[in-house]
């Protein structure tokens, strides 16, 4: 019986888990300073729960591909999650082959889940082209994307030596990022569990 | 479909069609149905051949 003294155990009382995929294994990479803020960013928010996941942590094989390679822990935090931020650092106009290759390891754990991508690139460009090359991907593993990505552009001079961020002019726009994707997720979440396909 | 984790009936959101990439196989693709339970948030998945 549910008395109003009962905490709320259903599944719209749960905080969001939002989890923050760094996308890349490259030694040096500066994609990890734009994944530890976007993760300080997440973390500040109410009712939302994260944690970045280190691609180069995951102990995937490479002599083969696909389903075959799942990882448990991430396939449980994949299918744990309501949305995902995916860095993905810009190398020779596309993204990181190790990122598609941790991509391609789950499928049911995505569907009708919200992604936000986030470029990264030493150049001028953020990301952009290889977050278009990205879009399709996730379009195609379930994915619901949003319609705002934040460009880490000049990635060199935008984080000092320490990891902080040098420019806080990226600060409204990973506000913006992140409100919209919080969005997308609790409408997804309320989707899934409660509007059935017909 | 009952949820694993609590029993729950879950809600069935969506389904994806899943392409057989062996050009040896003639049989159809399947299907894989998702679910989501509104009582705990687990999800969970499962494949059938379509109609």
């Amino acid at each position: 019986m549910t008395t109003s003294d009962s905490p709320d155990l259903s599944a719209e009382a749960l905080p969001l888990y939002i989890p923050v995929i760094l996308g890349t294994v490259r030694q040096g990479r500066m994609s990890q300073r734009a994944a530890q803020l976007l993760t300080a960013e997440l973390a500040r928010r109410p009712h939302v729960e994260t944690e970045l996941i280190d691609i180069a942590r995951l102990p995937l094989p490479t002599n083969d591909a696909g389903e075959a390679i799942k990882d448990p822990e991430f396939s449980a935090r994949i299918s744990r999650s309501d949305a995902l931020v995916i860095v993905s650092p810009e190398y020779n106009h596309g993204y990181s082959g190790m990122l598609k290759h941790v991509l391609d390891s789950c499928l049911k754990e995505y569907i009708h889940k919200a992604v936000g991508v986030a470029g990264v690139s030493a150049g001028v460009f953020g990301g952009a082209r290889g977050i278009q090359d990205l879009l399709p991907v996730l379009r195609e593993l379930g994915l619901v994307t949003i319609f705002w990505d934040v460009n880490f552009a000049n990635v060199n001079q935008l984080f000092s030596p320490d990891g902080t961020l040098s420019d806080e002019r990226m600060l409204p726009r990973i506000d913006q990022f992140l409100k919209e994707l919080i969005w997308m997720a609790k409408t997804l979440r309320h989707g899934r569990q409660h509007i059935t396909l017909q | 479909m009952k949820c694993p984790n609590c029993g729950h009936p879950m809600n069935h959101h969506a389904d994806k069609l899943l392409l057989y990439d062996d050009p040896n196989l003639d049989a159809a693709s399947p299907l894989l149905e998702s679910y989501s339970c509104p009582h705990c948030g687990a999800n969970d998945a499962r494949l059938v051949q379509p109609d």
